[in-house]
């Protein structure tokens, strides 16, 4: 299963949660992938601690294979080149845990015939290879995003499954530029029809994940006042409403993650070992992930109304 | 109130969904399956979710994360519907003849033979029965209303395909069961000096006047219902009676006897109800099936049904039929019960009834149909008081605020429960059957919690909030707390220590009763608080009284004199700003305020008095 992920701007944690999302199905015996399209600024490397691909790889990376200066980009098996003790030590029956980085200083490029071949040829390869593949897109309308609509048009790719998930904080703004991502003009919709995808099936393979929302009913927001805890109540039902009328209300709905103190401070990947022995994150978050994680690659959970 | 009703029904939809739902919806529980228990076990889940915005189901967009969590048997926020829709489904199919197209009513297990040990002939088991019409009004009523509002979401063909054919089949069911109440409303005209006539004119004739002349006024005093029966009551049973009533010496009574009567006529409708099977049942009315149909015609013409346009013309045909026996009958029975000038015979306990059984519990039935009727013609307060002592009353004689330590016949109500017999039962063959009924506690909650809405005048409210309190912390001790089944009703041991400790299994008869007072609780609990006059009065008055003084101060000028004073004076003027926004509808909240900005600003006059000293 390939998953797209994009998101309605910059800085939801699209990149974080993606790193988690890939890190936690590895776990779960999955042979996962991440794949940085992110041109513009590829931080996967910092995320999986890889000292090397810290801001994207040098020459030999996507967006130099899909511009056609190489034959194949390179890997990187985050389990044996990471930084992290902790994540080094890979416990047994876990799945691969690969990183295809993108490359440093290099920006968008729009789409051309060549680029879009290449990019199908990548990704019928790494769906073969891999039980899971995360395509970490940029923020809002970019190229990226209209090469793999493009791409997943393509007969080679018809019968690949193919998913999208949009990253969203939870705020007003948030939610009416989630919904104009997907349906709004020149959205994934409208693009996607454009490239001969099927307007009401493509709309059933898009879902949103809300990232650090603060769970005012969360023990830890202890201290936080009664007056607020009210107001957030009230807060919450209007936003609810709001995701409701912009099509991105509970029904289309995979995931929440919570707000996490680690993750506020640092981008990283949670281990059980933030959770249980330096106590840093959140069990919830961790939890939040690990079912994120199975959800979105089972197809019933898909399944909409 | 200690009555929670949010946190407490999620808990019995946790506990409903936990014993429910295994891979699919089982049907049973206590008393096993039957059309009545099955839509009771349904209405435990579906109840909440129709009468309570909070719990809607409908709208998978809008599902609060409790209600979630507390259904995650039955799975996530677009599972659920689907799943209860399957549940539904199933419910329907269960309960359809083998033709496709005849709704099944049968009493099935909630019957039982008069004598223990006889066998029931499958043919009576399989008798329609007065509580699963009126039930299945309710649940079909709540399936319509769902799937009216679900379906707006629902994309894919399939499942869209679904949702209409169970809309179809709750349609039919409701219809069939609309046509089955009005074959078993029964008109039961009796001549003075029978027994059923001597047995009226006793409970009526409180002041034990002469005979003839009590008949005459009770006559009197029916006259208008009477004419209504004879003139307007034109299809289905009771239709035939009319001509009766106008001879000499005569008087009725009307309602719903327990099945379909016998002779009674097919009721000839456009829509497909299927078969409309021959009747066997006694003509005459049973208190407990009257008070059963009055609660579902009453959902039929309710808010919820007109504003959501919920029944088919065909359908509101049979409903304004229904809705002129429901007024009938009401008017009836509150005639009867507050019959004279004393004391009424409802304050005569226990009611008996022209059969000549006699029991507190019919006392409550009829000081139900009593408050429906005060409830249309707006009853003073002082007649609302009487009845609210009935209830105080009955509580306390079935022991349910009186404590009862030692067995005694009186706590036979709640377990094993009242019987009745069933006259005509055995006309196909068998023995005489019997209904059991134990629902006196949730019925009496409810019909307090009725009266504490109802009534305006503040010391009746808190009796009658403060009798709700107690007679829920009697159910609340009756859940079951062993086994699987725990988290539901019916322990009556866990009230009555003596009583045999078995029965931890499930009644859906009973915690449905119990959801039923929680969404009532809710209800009452949404109505905007009683406004107290002295409250408002005074709250004016102080609030008069701390404008004046805060105006002096900002007279005199010490806002300028520096921050602090400032922000605090500036804070109190935004208090009182609160209070006066709020007193009209919460006085008591103004009276709060107001004084405490009254202490605040005696502070600053006390503190220059100290000044000058
Ligand atoms: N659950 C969370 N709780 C708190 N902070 C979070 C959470 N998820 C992500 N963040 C933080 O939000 C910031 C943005 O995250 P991230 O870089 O993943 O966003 P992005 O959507 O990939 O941004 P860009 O569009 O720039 O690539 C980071 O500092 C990250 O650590
Ligand atoms: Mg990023």
């Amino acid at each position: 299963m390939i998953i797209f992920a994009t998101s309605d701007k910059g800085g939801t944690g699209r990149s974080v949660t993606s790193s988690n999302l890939v890190y936690r199905q590895a776990l779960q015996g999955k042979d996962a992938c991440y794949l940085d399209f992110d041109f513009g600024s590829p931080t996967a490397g910092a995320i999986f601690d890889l000292s090397d691909v810290q801001a994207g790889s040098d020459g030999d990376g996507l967006h130099s294979y899909l511009a056609g200066a190489i034959p194949e980009p390179r890997r990187i098996n985050v389990w044996a080149e990471t930084q992290r003790e902790s994540l080094r030590n890979r416990p047994a029956g876990v799945g691969r845990l690969t990183l295809v980085p993108s490359d440093r200083g290099r920006g968008e490029f729009p789409s051309t015939p060549g680029i879009v071949q290449r990019c199908v040829e990548l990704l019928v390869r790494a769906d073969e290879e891999y039980d899971v593949v995360l395509v970490d897109l940029s923020a809002g309308r970019s190229y990226a995003t209209e090469i793999v609509l493009e791409a997943t048009a393509r007969p080679e790719l018809a019968d690949v499954e193919a998913r999208w998930v949009v990253f969203h904080r939870w705020t007003r703004q948030h939610i009416v530029a989630a919904g104009s991502l997907v349906h709004g003009a020149r959205g994934i919709l409208d693009i996607g029809t454009a490239h001969g995808h099927k307007r009401a099936e493509l709309a059933e393979k898009v879902r949103f994940v809300r990232t650090a929302v603060l769970d005012p009913a969360a023990s830890d927001q202890a201290a936080l006042r009664p007056e607020q805890l009210v107001w957030l109540d009230v807060c919450n039902m209007r936003l609810k409403d709001l995701a409701v009328t912009n099509k991105v209300g509970q029904v289309k709905l995979l995931g929440i993650i919570p707000l996490d103190p680690v993750l506020q401070w640092q981008e990283q990947l949670l281990t059980n070992d933030d959770v249980w022995l330096h106590r840093t994150a959140n069990e919830r978050t961790v939890n939040a992930f690990e079912d994120l994680a199975k959800k979105i690659v089972d197809v019933d959970a898909w399944e909409g109304l | 109130m200690q009555i929670k009703p949010r946190q407490q029904l999620l808990d019995i939809w946790r506990a409903t969904a936990r014993v429910s739902y295994r891979d699919g919806w089982v049907p049973g529980g206590l008393g096993g399956s039957n059309s009545i228990s099955d839509a009771e076990q349904l209405l435990c889940i579906m109840a909440p979710a129709t009468e309570i915005p909070l719990f809607r189901l409908d709208q998978p967009d809008t599902v609060t994360d409790d209600v979630l969590e507390a259904l995650r048997p039955l799975g996530d926020n677009l599972q659920i519907p689907q799943r209860l829709l399957r549940a539904l489904y199933d419910y329907l199919h269960r309960y359809t003849a083998a033709d496709k197209i005849t709704p099944i009513f049968s009493g099935g297990t909630y019957f039982s033979p008069e004598q223990g040990g006889d066998k029931v002939e499958q043919e009576q088991l399989d008798m329609d029965v007065v509580d699963s019409f009126s039930i299945s009004v309710t649940l079909t009523l709540a399936i319509i209303g769902f799937t009216k509002v679900f379906r707006q979401v629902v994309t894919r063909a399939a499942l869209l395909r679904q949702v209409e054919e169970v809309e179809q089949m709750a349609n039919r069911r409701l219809t069939a069961a609309m046509a089955g109440l009005l074959r078993s409303f029964t008109v039961n005209v009796f001549t003075a000096d029978s027994p059923f006539g001597q047995e009226l004119v006793r409970t009526v004739n409180q002041e034990r006047r002469a005979t003839h002349v009590v008949v005459d006024e009770l006559r009197l005093a029916l006259r208008e219902i009477n004419a209504r029966l004879r003139d307007d009551v034109t299809i289905g049973s009771g239709a035939s009676e009319g001509s009766e009533l106008d001879n000499p010496n005569r008087l009725f009574e009307c309602g719903w006897s327990w099945g379909v009567v016998r002779d009674a006529p097919k009721i000839e409708t456009s829509a497909e109800v299927g078969e409309q099977r021959d009747g066997v049942a006694q003509n005459a009315p049973y208190l407990y099936f009257t008070t059963v149909a009055l609660d579902a015609i009453q959902a039929l013409s309710s808010e919820r049904t007109r504003l959501l346009g919920l029944l088919d013309p065909e359908q509101a045909r049979l409903a304004q039929s229904l809705q002129l026996r429901f007024e009938l009958t009401r008017s009836y029975w509150t005639t009867i019960a507050t019959f004279g000038s004393g004391r009424w015979p409802l304050e005569d306990l226990p009611w008996r009834a022209t059969d000549g059984i006699e029991f507190d519990y019919f006392s409550l039935l009829i000081s139900g149909m009593v408050m429906q009727s005060m409830l249309a013609v707006r009853a003073t307060n002082a007649n609302l008081r009487r009845v609210a002592d009935v209830l105080e009353e009955l509580a306390n004689r079935s022991r349910i605020t009186r404590r009862s330590t030692e067995p005694e016949t009186a706590v036979g109500v709640h377990f094993p429960g009242l019987h009745f017999p069933l006259e005509g039962s055995d006309a196909l063959g068998g023995p005489g059957l019997q209904w059991t009924v134990a629902d006196i506690s949730p019925t009496l909650f409810k019909r307090t919690l009725n009266l504490a809405s109802m009534t305006t005048d503040g010391p009746t409210r808190s009796r009658m909030l403060e009798l709700s309190d107690s007679i829920w912390q009697h159910l609340s001790i009756r859940v079951i707390r062993h086994g699987d089944d725990h988290g539901l009703w019916d322990w009556a041991a866990g009230a009555y220590a003596y009583l045999p400790n078995g029965g931890s299994q499930v009644s859906w008869y009973y915690t449905k009763r119990v959801v039923d007072c929680l969404v009532n609780a809710a209800n009452v609990i949404n109505e905007p608080p009683l406004r107290s006059e002295l409250l408002l009065q005074i709250a004016a008055d102080l609030l008069n009284e701390a404008d004046h003084l805060y105006d002096r101060e900002l007279l005199s000028g010490i806002a300028i004199r520096g921050e602090a004073l400032r922000v605090d004076l500036e804070r109190v003027g935004a208090e009182l700003k609160r209070a006066r926004a709020v007193y009209r509808e919460r006085p008591g909240v103004a009276v709060a305020v107001a004084e405490e900005v009254l202490r605040k600003l005696d502070r600053l006059a006390a503190a220059r008095r100290a000044d000058i000293g």
